[in-house]
């Protein structure tokens, strides 16, 4: 088990290619969350319309349908090993905490391509007035570290249960909830011209906090 | 035998109370003998979940499958009294307040202690093997904990309380009645035993299944 800092972090960088290369392979990860992201947006601004004035009920659905994005796709990353049997080969080659960290990380640039798509036309379709772009991404960045450490965490725990997939949306969204609470405020006051630099530090605070906790976890993650 | 007895009569001599004995707050009304059964309910509530999660912590360290008895125990009934606590509530917000539910801070950081418990429990119940179950829902219950602490300082940022809360407010505290604290803080220890009488028996039942389960596997 690999103990010296670089060679951990040699281990990261090898688990990381390695999530991209397979998914890169296939595509049929990305290609199913992209259509489910922008289903659930098509959803929404078909059944509300173009809702200029109300930017306070945007920032709710924004962070809706990125939640939702996460839901759907998020927890792939560990069910997709214990589905191809490849888990206990990876296992024999990382420790646990490099392979959560390689995933986690994997996880997020995962969560930044949905955005890179979804965001833009959200702002489209449902006639948003233009955000101030600093604070408006420095959320978003900062929102998605969460979702993405938040449902590594629980993906890592659901992969291992019978339910898998069925399970990781209700069992995510406790943790998930500060995030969303923290990004709806941050994003609607970023709108109202107001300040977002409480919403954003407690959102690094979280992120750093349950980032803390996870890596004292993911030690007891498999023994079986 | 006699602990329970003295229980159940302690409970059922201070509830007579409640009603008969102690007077009423006057904004509150009738209302004001929710505050005997919802706040020690409430209390239980986040009391079981601490009880839960310390627990967990204690089964990854020490690996003793007691420790998960008890975390699983805890929140089991913690589960019930959170309901309770919920259901009470939200009674007590359609008489005074008009609306069964509208996202105040209160109802919010209930709400999220609930949906916390049931993810624990919905983890639990899809793992069959028990060291693996309490290695796992550990993990998870040591992950939420994080959440607790912030959702509490997010919650007051973004919904504004609908009233101001005349039971919860510490200054209303100090103006209560002493007849209404004698009862209020009989009744909060009433409770609090019970929690713990119901965790003991949860927490021997669980022993004694594991037991027979064991002499099953050994005997076949």
């Amino acid at each position: 088990m690999p103990t010296n800092p670089s060679s951990s972090a040699a281990a990261v960088w090898a688990v990381l290619r390695k999530e991209c290369l397979s998914e890169w392979r296939t595509r049929y990860g990305l290609n199913a969350a992209l259509l489910f992201a922008i289903t659930s947006l098509a959803a929404v601004s078909f059944s509300i319309g173009r809702l200029g004035d109300r930017s306070d009920v945007l920032a709710g659905l924004l962070w809706i349908v990125l939640l939702f994005a996460a839901l759907a796709s998020l927890a792939h990353a560990f069910v997709r090993e214990v589905e191809g049997r490849t888990l206990t080969m990876l296992r024999l080659v990382a420790a646990p905490t490099a392979i959560a960290i390689g995933k986690l990380l994997f996880n997020f640039l995962f969560l930044a391509l949905i955005e890179v798509v979804t965001v833009p036309l959200f702002l489209m379709l449902m006639g948003a007035p233009a955000p101030r772009w600093g604070s408006f991404l420095a959320l978003l960045a900062l929102g998605s570290v969460g979702l993405a450490i938040a449902s590594t965490v629980v993906g890592a725990i659901i992969s291992q249960t019978r339910g898998r997939g069925a399970l990781f949306a209700g069992t995510s969204f406790p943790l998930l909830l500060p995030v969303v609470a923290a990004a709806v405020s941050g994003t609607r006051a970023q709108w109202n011209g107001g300040s977002v630099d409480a919403e954003l530090r407690l959102l690094a605070a979280y992120a750093v906090a349950l980032l803390a906790m996870s890596l004292l976890l993911y030690d007891h993650l498999w023994e079986d | 035998m006699i602990g329970r007895a003295l229980l159940f009569a302690w409970i059922a001599g201070w509830t007579i109370a409640a009603f008969a004995w102690a007077p009423l707050v006057p904004v509150l009304g009738e209302t004001t003998r929710v505050l005997y059964f919802h706040i020690p309910a409430a209390w239980i509530t986040v009391l079981a979940l601490g009880w839960s999660m310390v627990h967990s912590l204690l089964y990854l360290r020490r690996r003793r499958l007691e420790h998960d008895d008890h975390a699983a125990g805890a929140a089991e009934i913690g589960i019930l009294f959170c309901i309770a606590a919920t259901a009470s509530g939200s009674l007590w917000a359609k008489a005074m307040w008009g609306s069964y539910w509208n996202w105040d801070p209160r109802e919010t950081s209930i709400f999220f202690l609930l949906l916390i418990y049931a993810a624990y429990l919905a983890v639990r119940s899809a793992i069959d093997q028990d060291e693996r179950r309490a290695r796992l829902s550990a993990i998870y219950s040591a992950a939420a904990f994080v959440a607790v602490p912030f959702l509490m300082f997010v919650v007051p940022r973004i919904y504004f309380s609908l009233h101001p809360d005349p039971i919860i407010n510490p200054r209303g505290k100090i103006d209560m009645d002493p007849r209404i604290r004698v009862v209020f803080f009989a009744l909060l220890i009433g409770f609090t035993a019970l929690f713990f009488w119901m965790l003991s028996l949860r927490v021997r039942v669980a022993r004694l299944e594991r037991r027979g389960l064991a002499a099953q596997g050994g005997a076949s």
